[in-house]
Formats: C-alpha cells, structure tokens, sequence
C-alpha cells in the first residue's frame, strides 16, 4: 500500500533540489517508479530501503549518472535532468561513493583540493605560463583544503598518499573532497559502511555540522539506527516505490516500513 | 621526490649539462647531448598525455616526422627563416593533434592507441608517396639555425634553452590544480566528471600542446640529424618516446627526463644493447610494466619509506568540529 | 580485374583470420592484444623455415606453425595477461602486451633477418597460375574453414559453451565453478594455433616478413572494428572488405596509400555505426 504524500511535502521548496515523480527503466527493469524526494538546504535527509529498492539509483538521478525515464530533477526550481555530471558540479552538487574513489598516488591534500576545480577552471596555457593569479589561487586553495582536513580529522594524514589510508580515512577524506566544491547540497552513499561504531559518531558529528552550515545533505544508508538518529526527515524505498516519508519517528514506526525490513 | 631531492638531482645535473661543450672534448657528446635535448622537447609534452592523462598514444613519432618535414621544406626548400619555420612546424602539429584527437579522444584505450599507431603510419606513407615536396624515398637536407647557433656547440645550446622552456612549462602544469585534474582524468575519471573536470577538453588540450611540443621537437631534431628521410622516422621511434615515459614512472616530470637521458645514453655506451635495439626497449617495458607499474622512480620511493621509520599505530580520526564549521562556513562566503 | 577480386579475398581473409584471432582471445579475457598480428607472422616465419631452411615436408612445417602459433598464444597469456589481469589498472595489457609484440617482432627480425623471405609452395602449382594460384586460395580457404570450426566449437562442443558462457559474464561462470583461468589460457592457445595456421597459409602471399606483425595487428584490428567486436561473421565480412578495398584502391590509385584507405575505410564505418557493421551495441570495448 503506498502511502499518499502529507500536504505539509506537497509544495517543493523554491531552494530544493528534488526529484519529482521520477521513474526509471533499464530495459525491461523497472528501477524506480514514480518516486519523489525533496532535499532541503540545511536539513539531513535519510534515505533507506533494502537492497534493490533503488537507493543507488536515486542518487545516480540526482547526482546525473543516469537520466529519468519520466519526471522531472530540478535545482532551485530549474529542470536538471540534462545536465551532465559536470555541470551539477558546477551548480553545487557533491556526492560521495559507495566504494570511496580516490586518487591514489596523489597525498591526501591534493585529492580534497581537486574538489575545488570548478572555482578555479584553470585555463591550461595560463597554468603552464605560471602565471601568478593561477599560482595565488592554487595556494589559496590548498589553505582551505587544509582547514577542512583538520576539521573531518585528518589532520595526521594530510601529506599522505592516499591509497595508503585506511578505510574510514578514505571515507572522510571524500566527504572533504565534496566539501571542497563549495556545494548547496551534498549526497552521501552509504558513508557509514565498513565503520566503526565510534567512527559512526564522528560521521554524525561531521554531517550536523554540514547542515547546520546550510548545506543539504541526503544520507543514503543501510544503518537505520543511525539514519534515524541523525535525519531530520526520512524516505523509505522498496522494490523501486516509496513507502513512507517524513520525520524519523514516524517512518521507523510505520508498519509498513517494519514489514518491508523484517520481512514477511 | 620532494623538492629538496629534487634539487639534489637537478642543480649538478644542469650544470654539467650547460658546461658540456666546455669540459667534453667529443663532438660526439655534445651530438647526444642535443638528441637528448631535442627528444625532451616531444617526450615533455606526451608525458602530459601518456603520463598525467593516461592516454596511450604510441604515434607521435607521426608528428616528429611532419615537423621536421615542414622544417625541412621550409626552412631549406622555400628559403624561410629557421625560427618562423619552426613556429610553423609546431603549430602545424599542434593542427594535426587536434584533427587527431578530436575523433579519437573519445575512443577507448586499445582503439585510441591504434587510432594513433594508424597515424603514424600514414604520416609515413604521405612522406613516401608526395616525393615532391619530400623527396620520397631520397630524403631532405635540413637546413641549420643562424648564429649563434650554427656550430654544433651553438645548437646544443639551443636545443638545451628549447628542453628547459618545455620542462618549465609542463612542470607548471603538472604541479597546479590542472596537473590534479589530468592525474584524476588517467586514475579515476568518475571522480574527475563528478568535480567538474572538463574530461574530454582537458584531453584534447593536452594533446594539441602535446603536438606543437613534437612540432618543434621534431624540426630540432631534423635539423640535429642534418639529413633526413622516412627511414629516420621509423615506428619504434614511437616506442622508444613511450617506453621513456613510461620507465620513468607516470605523474612525475623528472622521471621520464631520466628516461630519455638513459635510454639514449644506454646503447651507445653498452655496445651489445646497441645490437639489441629495440628488443631491449621492449623487454625493458615489460620488466617495468610487471615489476613496477608506476616507474622506476616508484622503486626510489619505496625504497625511501623502508628506511624512513613508520609509526605502528594508526591515529583514529578526530573531528575538530567547530574548526569544520569555520571552513565550511569561509568557504561557502566565497561563492 | 578479376585478379584483383581473388587477391583483395585472399588478403582479405587473413585479415579476418586475424579478427577471429582477436575475436577468441577478447572472448575470454575482455582483452585485445598487440600480438594478434604477430602469432600470423610467427607462422609464416617458422613455416618458412621448417620447410625451406630445414627442407622438412609441408605437413611438418604446417605443424610448426600451428604449434609454435599455440605457444606464442600461450606465452602471450603466461607473461602480458595472466599477472596484469589481476591488478586494478587497467590498461596495463596493453602496454604489456605492446612491450612482448615488440620484442618478438626484433627478436625474429634479428634472428631472420629484415628482408622479407620468400615462403616456399606447398602444392606443386606452376607460377602462372593466375587467379587459381594457391596463394590466394590456401587463405581463403582456411578462414572460411576458421569461421565454421569455430562456429562448430562454439555451437557444438561443450567446451565451445564454456567459451560463451565465460564470455557473456565471466563472474556468473566462475560462481558456477567454471575454471575461468583455464579456459583464457585454452583460448589463447587456441586463438594463437589458428593465428599460426593463418599465417602459414597466408605465407605465399605476404612473405616471410618480420614486420608482418605490425601491420597485420592493425589491419586485423580495423577489420575486427569494422565487422563488429564480438562477431566472427562481422570479422570475416570487415576482413574481406578490408582486403577488397585495399587491392581495389591499390589497382586504381596505386599502392601508396593503403593504410590511409584502411583507415578511411574504419572511420566511415564507425561514423555511421560506431560498433561496427554487425556488432552488439551495448558490447564495450576496453
């Protein structure tokens, strides 16, 4: 039984990035139907479903790896769907991976401050010049990286090479690379997977104090205990369909969504 | 290699390099030295594209061929100044990169590399078939440099003035933000679409620059040689830029020039391995390709982290919150 | 006129011979080698050799061939492909593959000189034989023979099965517990025996030719491309364009530009259908 929208979600708010009514196919697979989802500046968003249910594929939409069969993506009121990868990068949309994907043989600093290419877009005959505003921004740059390392508490791996760190290590330092682009809303793909319980806190601590910057954030995740914990609101997926969405308390007691987790 | 080691290496380097003519009473060195010099110049800007970019290209001996042909031709048959002549063969190259790239850029990597072997080969066909502009078969002569570079000393010092402008150059790239940006295009180029590097543009730049590199490379090297015919241009030259490149270790700017410094001096130092030739420089790629994918610098570096003490215990990570709310927060007021 | 037909055909079949090679190998290892190209020239060079330098009868040479074919194929798993598979990057295969082309190709052309050899007859024919000359037939002949038996091994015989499977998704098989390893080394051996047998039959046409590699693992290449990776019919249909393009163009603009045309030839096709003539169009080509 799908569960009808509350009117309090029905209007899209104007600085949203949303998927409205989307569907997705691959083939004779139908991936997502008709699902909707509204991530708001400033607020933590979870989504969660079991395996299959289409997480991964929502955030491909968002994030512009796929483009909807049907239904719309929009940025602040504008149609995204076209937009390449690219492009949302430059519109200020981050994502993280599930399986985090560095730059190996580069050290830690180096993979965050290449987060922050789309505010300078460096020309290749002005880099090779050596002219000094490319230079000055490069420093710059490199001092913000810095400053966020310190933050997500990598401080004693900034100089390493990075396919030296160990996993939660890499998992921060996407987290960091993502805040290097400066974006309106970053998307999390199961960031608390391979954790330790404490290193789950630390990701909590890190996340609120993302949003309470402003940024948007969508937690895609398999720990519900957490999801519940941090998000301000909550959608669950299954087999391609949301079920419910709205604050945690009520989608964890939704006996639907107890259903679908527990099984049959 | 941090820049301490670096400079270790360099500083003595270059200036044995720029005293040469004075303390080797060998023409002969000098000659190398300036082939040297002359081979830098193509292999500076393909390490941007094998190196930085991971674009397998093994046909630029297809561009040293048509820039020192435009060199030859202009230069010597039409009576052009050298200088202009060169800017012309490079940027002629830098055109026939770009027609180059454009269709094959967007190729995976075994067509991409094919894309160009093909070139190459029809570079050399043209060279053979339009006798009359060539010479065919025949060959050129290739003229000389006005003064002061037309003793043998004379060029080696431009040849070395010309490796240096090449080395600065793609040193400031590979050093700075698009640097990064190509490494994240060769490693990962999921994580260089998603922070918004421009993949295809970035490619195909480097490859232009890789092309005027080759364009000017190739007129110094037609003029070093003196004489030139298809035969000079043959295809494991293409090989041999690689395999430098490659040896040297990708992502560094020193390596591949030890390369090309090794791999010329080698076979005429090591007799037998001049007999060799080219087998060697395969088995050479192999050895690497197996042992050391990342280069022969990577072997340094190893070796430096085995002697350097490494701390046992891992440092679990600890947020400074407040400290990311004051980055997140200057970061955001610049945009 | 009709000479060019028979002989575009003819060099056009070791072309697609060469596909089919490429064809094989890319089946159970999602990899295309350099050395498709030199397996035909290993043998031609040791047919040659067997029959002209050892004075052996044509039999024992056509086994040389065949078995020195199969190790190449097998050297070429054993060094370029078992151990780089295993890493992470990518496209080391090819520069290791690249790197053992080159050094088989010196290696032969120091040992066998760089001119090319004649191969010897290996049918009592005379010399005017025109159009029924037994170096155009003997290629021909022996890859229609390729594309059948391989059509046969793939439809018929188990192993051929195991061959599909493993090709159509190498993970599933191996969790079927298939020993994926060994069948990429069988296909190998395989994919060189064929290449070796192309190459002997070829050897009338193209000469005892150290540098035959090369050339023939692009031309091999751009036939694979035009007909489709994938495709054993697309490898014989871009074969014997290729080679019907090459000995037309040959004919009426003379012989200067063939690799120009060769590749004027690919780029036209992947214009208009960027997967080839007969190829799948979800098939990625590494």
């Amino acid at each position: 039984m799908m569960q009808q929208a509350q009117p309090s979600d029905a209007i899209v708010a104007p600085a949203s990035l949303s998927a409205s009514v989307v569907s997705k196919e691959f083939g004779a697979v139908v991936a997502l139907n008709q699902v909707s989802l509204e991530l708001r500046p400033g607020e933590i968003h979870g989504l969660i479903g079991p395996n299959g249910s289409g997480k991964t594929t929502l955030l491909n939409l968002l994030s512009g790896y796929y483009q909807p069969t049907s239904g719309a993506i929009q940025l602040r009121g504008e149609e995204l769907a076209q937009a390449s990868v690219r492009r949302r990068a430059q519109l200020g949309v981050a994502r993280t991976f599930q399986k985090p994907r560095l730059l190996g043989t580069l050290s830690v600093l180096d993979n965050v401050v290449l987060g922050a290419w789309t505010h300078v877009e460096p020309g290749f005959l002005a880099t090779a010049l050596g002219l000094p505003q490319i230079a000055r921004a490069d420093r710059d740059l490199l001092d913000q990286a810095t400053e966020l390392l310190h933050g997500v508490g990598l401080s004693h791996a900034i100089e390493r090479r990075a396919n030296l760190l160990e996993h939660a290590e890499q998992r921060f330092l996407e987290i960091a690379r993502g805040l290097a682009m400066r974006p309106g809303f970053i998307l999390l793909d199961e960031p608390a997977g391979g954790l330790s319980n404490d290193e789950i806190d630390h990701l909590g601590g890190i996340i609120r104090t993302i949003s309470d910057a402003g940024i948007g954030v969508l937690l895609v995740e398999h720990h519900t205990d957490f999801v519940f914990r941090v998000c301000d609101r909550v959608t669950t997926l299954d087999v391609g369909r949301m079920i419910r969405h709205g604050r945690p308390q009520d989608v964890r007691n939704d006996p639907e969504v107890i259903r679908v987790y527990l099984g049959a | 290699m941090n820049t301490k080691t670096r400079l270790l290496w360099i500083v003595p380097g270059a200036v044995a390099a720029l005293s040469l003519p004075l303390w080797s009473n060998d023409q002969y060195q000098v000659h190398l030295a300036a082939l040297i010099c002359c081979y830098w110049v193509l292999i500076a800007g393909l390490n941007l594209v094998v190196g930085y970019t991971g674009q397998l290209s093994i046909g630029h001996v297809g561009l040293l061929s048509i820039g020192a042909y435009t060199f030859a031709i202009l230069g010597g048959k039409w009576g052009w100044p050298a200088f202009a002549s060169v800017a012309v063969a490079g940027a002629l190259c830098g055109l026939c990169g770009l027609l180059l790239g454009l269709p094959s850029l967007r190729l995976p990597g075994f067509y991409f590399a094919m894309a160009t072997m093909a070139f190459a080969l029809i570079v050399g066909e043209f060279v053979l078939a339009q006798g009359g502009l060539t010479g065919g078969g025949v060959g050129l002569p290739v003229p000389g440099f006005p003064p002061p570079f037309d003793t043998p000393e004379g060029f080696y010092y431009l040849a070395v003035i010309a490796a240096v402008v090449a080395s600065v150059l793609t040193w400031n790239v590979a050093r700075q933000m698009y640097g990064r940006g190509l490494i994240a295009i060769r490693d990962n180029p999921v994580t260089a679409q998603a922070v918004g590097v421009p993949v295809f543009r970035a490619k195909l730049t480097t490859f232009v620059f890789s092309g005027v590199t080759a364009g000017i490379g190739g007129a110094l090297f037609g003029s070093l040689q003196s004489y030139i015919t298809p035969d000079t241009f043959h295809f494991e030259l293409s090989l041999f830029f690689f395999v430098c490149i490659i040896i040297g270790g990708r992502g560094s700017i020193l390596g591949p020039f030890l390369g090309v410094a090794v791999l010329t001096a080698l076979p005429e130092l090591v007799a037998p391995l001049a007999k060799l030739g080219n087998f060697f420089y395969g088995l050479l790629l192999l050895l690497v390709v197996l042992v050391v994918p990342e280069g022969i610098g990577r072997v340094f570096e190893l070796i430096a982290q085995r002697l350097r003490p490494r701390s046992a215990v891992s440092v679990p990570v600890a947020p400074d919150l407040p400290r990311l709310a004051r980055a997140i927060a200057s970061i955001q007021a610049l945009k | 006129m009709l000479m060019v037909i028979v002989s575009g055909l003819a060099i056009g079949a070791l072309f697609a011979a060469t596909a089919l090679s490429y064809n094989v190998m890319y089946s159970t290892s999602k990899v295309l080698s350099v050395t498709t190209g030199h397996i035909a020239m290993l043998g031609g060079v040791f047919g040659a050799y067997a029959i002209s330098a050892l004075g052996q009868p044509w039999w024992l040479g056509l086994i040389a061939a065949i078995v020195v074919g199969g190790l190449f194929g097998w050297l070429t798993d054993l060094i370029a492909i078992r151990r780089v598979l295993a890493r992470s990057d990518e496209h080391l295969w090819l520069l290791s593959t690249l790197a053992l082309a080159t050094m088989v190709q010196q290696a032969v052309g120091l040992w066998w000189g760089t001119e090319p050899k004649p191969f010897p007859r290996l049918i009592t024919q005379d010399f005017s034989a025109g159009i029924a000359d037994q170096k155009f037939w003997l290629p021909i002949g022996l890859a229609a023979l390729m594309a059948i038996g391989l059509e046969f091994f793939y439809r018929r015989t188990m192993y051929g099965k195991l061959f599909l499977a493993m090709s159509e998704d190498a993970f599933a098989a191996r969790a079927r517990g298939v020993s994926t390893d060994r069948i990429r080394v069988a296909s190998y051996v395989i994919a060189g025996s064929l290449g070796g047998l192309a190459g002997f039959a070829a050897g009338q046409l193209t000469f005892a030719y150290f540098a035959l590699g090369l050339t023939l693992t692009l031309n091999g290449f751009i036939a694979l491309a035009v007909g489709g990776l994938g495709s054993n019919v697309g490898a014989l249909v871009g074969g014997l364009m290729l080679g019907l393009l090459n000995t037309f163009a040959s004919y009426f603009f003379g012989g200067e530009y063939q690799q120009t045309i060769a590749v004027g030839l690919l780029m036209v096709v992947l214009l208009v259908k960027p997967e080839g003539l007969l190829g799948a169009q979800n098939v990625r080509p590494v």
